[in-house]
């Protein structure tokens, strides 16, 4: 009998509706709205600066209730979904705090988890967040346990010049693949094109295919085909005496190379691309 | 000429292997792997922690002796199945894996419950340090087996799908892989219950 009245509950709450993930609006976001603004500016300020000083990125999120939800596992789906932490370093931290439940989660990249430990995770909400929280302080239990995840994974890593734009990552990573293709499916047609069998020139064409396949193979098929035009263009011209106008394509085509290399990061803040395997610790007060 | 039909038939030959799914199947079935190996190691993790766990325990409540041996039990079973990559294959092997190690779970959900009732045991410093650990594990085998149920169905899908069964079944000898099962996925959800 009670074994299936722990059945039922299990099934209660695994079916719980999900809680959405709040748009990632800021490194401190509080939907609950329980930090003064002074606050909220103080400690994105210094969230920004141990970013830009480490390289590590914490976000802070407070929500007025779970909504039925386990706090483990929304913990685990806000912290994937706004990728805090650099891609391949996995190092960002999740602070979540949820008021009606009365919880509390440290949630740790897979690349932090060596030093802000479950067990150090525990230690500060236990030690620092937990207590002031007991009396009420809110924003002085945030302040102290940012704080101390500061303290504790402050030389992990060293900051990255440029830390990687999450929203470049994808297509980027594509159009390299693509870009280098052409290049160099290029540059080989011209190679092989420069005898009496201009059709051997192709063999550049394919070369850009078997390169840019790595991103996807339309995009491949969309590299070869590029090449093939431009093999096309500067061959013909270059057969009919212009070799005037070729450099001028050679010239335009170089000039492309550095201008999506940029992107400025302070725009907005947003996650780098790193990834959690549930690290931390939870705890309620 | 014959160039040109050089080409065409590298053009095809590489599309064709890009279409067969090939690198696709090679590349899931690496991924399961891995998914797997996190799996294994976060379980690993778990067993590691429990003697630390069971002699504190014993400290404050050696009489609670059945509740103590099941553990030590059910983790020398846990811990004595070898964990080959044969297991990933043979879902009768698979499902004995998955039964010890719920059985594990439900054993350490017991002793947590029990140091409810030991209220020095609860504000033992290491006890406490213990559970935090312990519930940091079995968090990180929620997450490990959901991304490996995850992997498995995607490789599944392509392993049965057309025309990739084709190149899994003749060419790389790839079979679909058994997976956790949800009744059991809720079990071992459930983090070890510390208010009753």
């Amino acid at each position: 009998m009670l074994g299936l009245a722990f059945c039922c509950l299990c099934a209660l709450t695994s079916t719980s509706i999900a809680l959405d993930v709040p748009p990632l609006t800021g490194r401190v976001v509080d939907l609950a709205q329980v930090l003064p603004a002074g606050d909220v500016d103080a400690l994105t300020a210094s969230l920004k600066a141990h970013e830009d000083h480490t390289g590590n990125q914490v976000a802070v999120l407070i929500v007025p209730s779970l909504e039925g939800a386990s706090l483990e596992d929304y913990s685990h789906r806000v912290a994937t979904t706004w990728k805090l932490g650099r891609k391949g370093t996995d190092n960002g931290v999740l602070l979540l705090i949820a008021l009606k439940e009365r919880k509390v989660r440290i949630e740790v990249g897979y690349g932090l988890e060596g030093t802000l430990t479950d067990l150090r995770s525990a230690h500060i909400i236990r030690n620092e967040i937990v207590p002031r929280f007991r009396a009420g302080d809110v924003p002085g239990g945030v302040r102290a346990g940012v704080d101390a995840i500061f303290k504790t994974i402050e030389g992990t890593y060293q900051a990255q010049e440029r830390p990687v734009h999450r929203d470049a990552a994808g297509t980027s990573g594509a159009l390299q693949y693509v870009f280098i293709g052409i290049v160099v499916g290029f540059l080989a047609g011209i190679v092989l094109g420069q005898g009496r069998s201009k059709t051997r020139a192709l063999f550049g064409s394919l070369l850009a295919y078997l390169i840019a396949q790595a991103a996807s193979i339309v995009w491949g098929v969309a590299a070869a085909a590029t090449t093939a035009v431009l093999l096309w263009l500067v061959l013909r011209v270059h057969r009919g005496g212009g070799r005037g106008r070729a450099h001028d394509d050679w010239a335009w085509y170089s000039s492309r190379g550095g201008g999506w290399s940029g992107g400025s990061f302070d725009r907005g803040f947003s996650g780098g691309g790193g990834d959690f395997g549930g690290g931390g610790a939870s705890g309620d007060w | 000429m014959s160039t040109v039909r050089v080409m065409v038939a590298g053009f095809l030959t590489v599309a064709s292997l890009g279409g067969c799914g090939y690198n696709d199947l090679q590349g899931m079935d690496e991924d399961t792997k891995a998914a797997w190996s996190e799996v294994v190691n976060q379980y690993q993790r778990r067993a590691d922690l429990i003697p630390n766990l069971v002699a504190t325990v014993k400290g404050y409540a050696a009489h609670e002796k059945e509740t103590l041996d099941s553990v030590v039990q059910a983790r020398a079973q846990a811990t004595g199945i070898q964990v080959t990559p044969e297991l990933l294959k043979d879902p009768a092997a698979f499902e004995q894996f998955q039964r010890a190690q719920a059985g594990l779970t439900s054993a350490l959900g017991r002793l947590i419950a029990i140091a409810e009732n030991y209220p020095n045991l609860k504000a033992d410093q290491n006890f406490r340090d213990l559970q935090s650990q312990l519930e940091g594990t079995e968090n990180r085998i929620t997450i490990a087996r959901k991304r490996y149920i995850d992997r498995v169905a995607e490789y599944n899908k392509m392993v049965r799908y057309f025309p990739t069964n084709l190149t899994a079944k003749f060419l790389l000898h790839l079979a679909e892989r058994p997976n956790f099962t949800v009744a059991d996925e809720k079990a071992v959800a459930q983090p070890p219950q510390v208010k009753f």
